[in-house]
């Protein structure tokens, strides 16, 4: 076969591959996968040398600067070096998202990567997770737009990049499946859930590959009884509580931060060094603390029940100082330790004041507080319960697991209606999911709408004279402009000026500013949609005059409203 | 509707400069303008294919009290009332979204170096990221004030040529200022450029619009731009062929960056022209 002919052959194969968006997307998101799942597991190799590296040095009183120096150089990285704002990271997705059809910037693929390092790494409480998370979608973001690829498409190679990042963390490719669908994008459709499928088993085996498979805490064995089943109610209960007081303590200690009148560069070092003096006291609230956890799900964690609550308070102090004072991490990992510790407190508690009731063991319960804890703060249940049972391997625990997350879920959701990565972005109105109204609008403007093929007519001008130009307009509103200026003035409505068109004594007397109406609404090239919308509907109109600088530029229809919005709705949901 | 021109305003003797040419060029053009005071060091803009994230010089923070003020003399001064914008959502707390919805945005070569850095040769990289991603041409001004009488448009055969040709015919008609076309040969015959012309059916508006065209077909090229009108706005097509096209302007591009001090428009590869 020619050369040429090869050639041909290929381009055509290639074609065939971006005639069909689903085939392009399915042929990339392994390659996200990858990615994603690369990133994933240098940031856990980094986080274990780094743990490694200063475990020698908790002992010593000078221990507290380390979580200090370890957020300062993660916010000197990443605001200095990298002009990059500090974030949890998972808003900000959201927000590309929902916003800005998943664009991001290319700098956030490894930016809160080394950020997160440093602070996690020297003692901060914080996760990997949500870093990981930041990192696997730009990346994705970035390979969709390296091939070209069209929002719908790009959206979903985000999704795969965070599916595959969380599988890799985790070993959990359901988890990092259900994550993506339940909180990135917020929505299940089939040609989702295909490629974020592929995504997260590609970076879960690159994970395994690497590191081995191992499940993130030791398999154990759980017999479950109506009596625990009954008993997880109080989980929920404890759960809720915990989750919403959580998600406001982390925003006060925010709002106390961005009030402070220190340096921005010296805040993350207040909240570390507040940290590592809390950790010198109770070590178990630095870190991501899962050595701590597997203690718990063993039932060999020794602290009793007085310094379990402390423990747990200490925790969520520490969680709120690291992330609320601008260290770099994310909430997973202290969900998932404050929950177990919730959940091993409940048992402790019921053991004591039931002790003739037989209750499964401490590790399950500190599975369940686990669940409750990731529902109560993502909101996300399925998340919750597909993670605990993918990283424990206790399937037998799933009934609670689906009682206490689904529960939780929807009582923090009465209390708070946003989850804590949501909350900032609806609470701003910037929380939009494709396909919606909001999204659909937001993408259209008044500019691209307004129909100018009206022709305006002088205010003084005779209604005998405005009776010609109606014959040669196809128009029903006139709008009517000052003959000096060229101001608009008004509109005319032909249908509620019958009456004078038929009474022909009125042609040579009416002039048109005195048959025009003054009290139309206006709208601007730059006002948004959604309000536009409101003010038809508020005044009963089908259109609105757009006026830029007092001069009339043409009308906006509903009609043509509708019509673009069809369209635009057709392209964000990937119909027809 | 209006064409709008965005401008990024720096409180400054320079930034003075720059305004003064986004205030010629509306005034010229009939377009309105609309200012940026920055409050941050930082804002980002969503283009369709790509999130660029401006890092700007700190001299845009220049005594910010008085920068509004500033603009809004300057800008009344030459007969213009601008809109003021305030960014409406936020990436993160300090990196505000700035729209891209605009006809036109002016820059100065550089927006994220020192003010000193701003010379011939050299075009910054967040200025090349905008002109490559954006859908409307960028005016790079000269660094003094300097109205442009006429327009040029450097036209190398290439799409991005027609394209910046078609954005040269736009303005002429609109201005009422001669337009000339510049074309340096680079040993291909001058039939090739009337064949590219007729391809993309141009050929009948350079008849009708064009005054002179340069073909210059001897000697070197930076050499040949002498013939460049001083009072010329400069059109010219960004980013090459080929491989490079990612990384550089186009060679072309970049030594008529490198020596004309003139006005430029830079019609990069998304620009969506909206006919004459």
């Amino acid at each position: 076969m020619s050369r040429s002919t090869l050639l041909q052959n290929a381009q055509f194969k290639w074609a065939i591959f971006r005639s069909d968006d689903r085939l392009t997307v399915i042929a990339l998101a392994g390659f996200v996968g990858v990615c994603s799942g690369l990133a994933a597991v240098a940031l856990n190799r980094a986080l274990h040398f780094m743990g490694a590296a200063f475990h020698g040095f908790h002992h010593h009183w000078w221990a507290f600067l380390l979580p200090a120096g370890g957020a300062i150089l993660s916010a000197f990285f990443l605001n200095t070096l990298l002009k990059e704002r500090a974030g949890h990271g998972v808003p900000e997705v959201v927000y590309a998202v929902s916003r800005y059809g998943g664009l991001l910037r290319f700098r956030s693929s490894y930016s809160r990567l080394v950020s997160s390092c440093l602070t996690i790494g020297s003692g901060g409480s914080a996760g990997p997770e949500a870093p990981v998370v930041m990192s696997g979608a730009a990346l994705g973001s970035n390979i969709a737009k390296y091939f070209a690829l069209k929002e719908r498409q790009r959206i979903t190679l985000v999704g795969c990049g965070a599916a595959g990042a969380i599988g890799a963390i985790f070993n959990a490719p359901i988890a990092g499946m259900v994550f993506t669908l339940e909180v990135i994008l917020g929505e299940w459709r089939t040609h989702n859930i295909i490629p974020i499928a592929i995504a997260a088993v590609t970076g879960t085996e690159l994970s395994r590959l690497l590191q081995g498979n191992q499940i993130p805490f030791e398999h154990q064995q759980f017999s479950i009884s109506l009596i625990d089943i009954g008993a997880s109610f109080g989980v929920v209960i404890l759960a809720t509580v915990v989750s919403v007081s959580l998600g406001r303590l982390l925003k006060g200690m925010h709002t106390v931060a961005s009030k402070s009148r220190l340096p921005r560069w010296l805040r993350p070092g207040v909240g570390g060094a507040a940290v590592g003096i809390i950790g010198i006291y109770l070590p178990i609230v630095l870190g991501e603390g899962y050595l701590s956890i597997q203690d718990m799900i063993q039932g060999s964690f020794s602290p009793g029940l007085v310094l379990v609550v402390i423990a747990v308070l200490a925790k969520m102090l520490a969680t709120a100082l690291t992330l609320g004072w601008g260290g770099s991490g994310g909430i997973f990992a202290p969900s998932l330790m404050i929950g177990s510790l919730i959940g091993l407190v409940y048992y402790r508690f019921l053991d004591w004041l039931l002790p003739t009731i037989t209750l499964s063991s401490e590790g399950c319960f500190a599975l369940l507080g686990m669940a409750g804890l990731i529902s109560g703060m993502l909101q996300a249940p399925l998340t919750a319960i597909f993670l605990i049972v993918e990283i424990t391997g206790s399937y037998e625990v799933i009934l609670p697991l689906i009682i206490v997350s689904a529960l939780t879920s929807t009582f923090c959701y009465y209390i708070e209606p946003a989850s804590f990565y949501l909350r900032d972005l609806i609470e701003k109105g910037q929380y939009m999911l494709p396909g919606t109204d909001a999204r659909v609008l937001s993408d259209l403007t008044v500019r691209e709408l307004v129909e100018t093929d009206y022709m305006a007519v002088p205010n003084d001008m005779l209604l005998k004279d405005f009776i010609d130009a109606i014959k040669h307009s196809n128009r029903y509103l006139f709008p009517v402009e000052d003959r000096e200026t060229y101001r608009y003035v008004g509109m005319i409505f032909v249908d509620r000026i019958r009456p004078y068109l038929f009474d022909p004594h009125m042609h040579a007397v009416l002039m048109t500013e005195q048959v025009m109406e003054v009290a139309v609404p206006t709208v601007k090239a730059d006002d948004e949609l959604a309000d536009v919308l409101n003010i038809m509907e508020h005044n009963r109109l089908s259109s609105l005059p757009v006026v830029e600088n007092h001069r009339f530029v043409g009308m906006l229809s509903k009609s043509v409203l509708l019509d673009h919005y069809r369209k635009e709705l057709i392209v964000q949901t990937g119909a027809g | 509707m209006e064409e709008r021109l965005l401008h990024v305003f720096r409180n400054t003797p320079l930034g003075r400069e720059t305004l003064l040419q986004s205030l010629y060029f509306c005034n010229t053009l009939g377009a309105s303008l609309y200012i940026y005071v920055p409050k941050t060091t930082q804002f980002i803009m969503y283009f369709d294919h790509d999130a660029v994230q401006v890092d700007l010089d700190g001299s845009y923070l220049t005594a910010a009290d008085t920068a509004t003020e500033h603009a809004r003399q300057l800008a009344e001064t030459g007969g213009i009332n601008p809109t003021f914008l305030t960014p409406k959502n936020f990436t993160a707390s300090q990196l505000p979204d700035i729209s891209t919805n605009f006809n036109y945005m002016c820059c100065p070569r550089s927006i994220s170096d020192l003010s000193s850095k701003i010379g011939l040769g050299y075009i910054g990289p967040k200025v090349r990221r905008i002109v490559k991603s954006s859908t409307f041409p960028v005016l790079i001004t000269s660094p003094s004030f300097k109205e442009w009488k006429s327009i040029c448009v450097f036209y190398g055969g290439s799409n991005n040529a027609n394209k910046a040709l078609s954005w040269g015919i736009t303005l002429s008609i609109k201005t009422g200022f001669p337009l000339d076309m510049f074309t340096y040969t680079d040993g291909r015959s001058v039939d090739y450029f009337d064949e590219q012309l007729e391809a993309a059916k141009l050929a009948h508006k350079v008849k009708r619009h064009v005054r002179t065209w340069h073909k210059i077909s001897e000697g070197k090229f930076e050499e040949s731009l002498y013939t460049v009108d001083y009072e010329a706005l400069a059109v010219v097509g960004a980013y090459g062929h080929g491989l490079i096209k990612d990384f550089l302007f186009g060679s072309k591009m970049e030594t008529i960056q490198s020596w004309l001090p003139n006005n430029m428009l830079l019609v990069g590869p998304n620009c969506t022209y909206r006919g004459a």
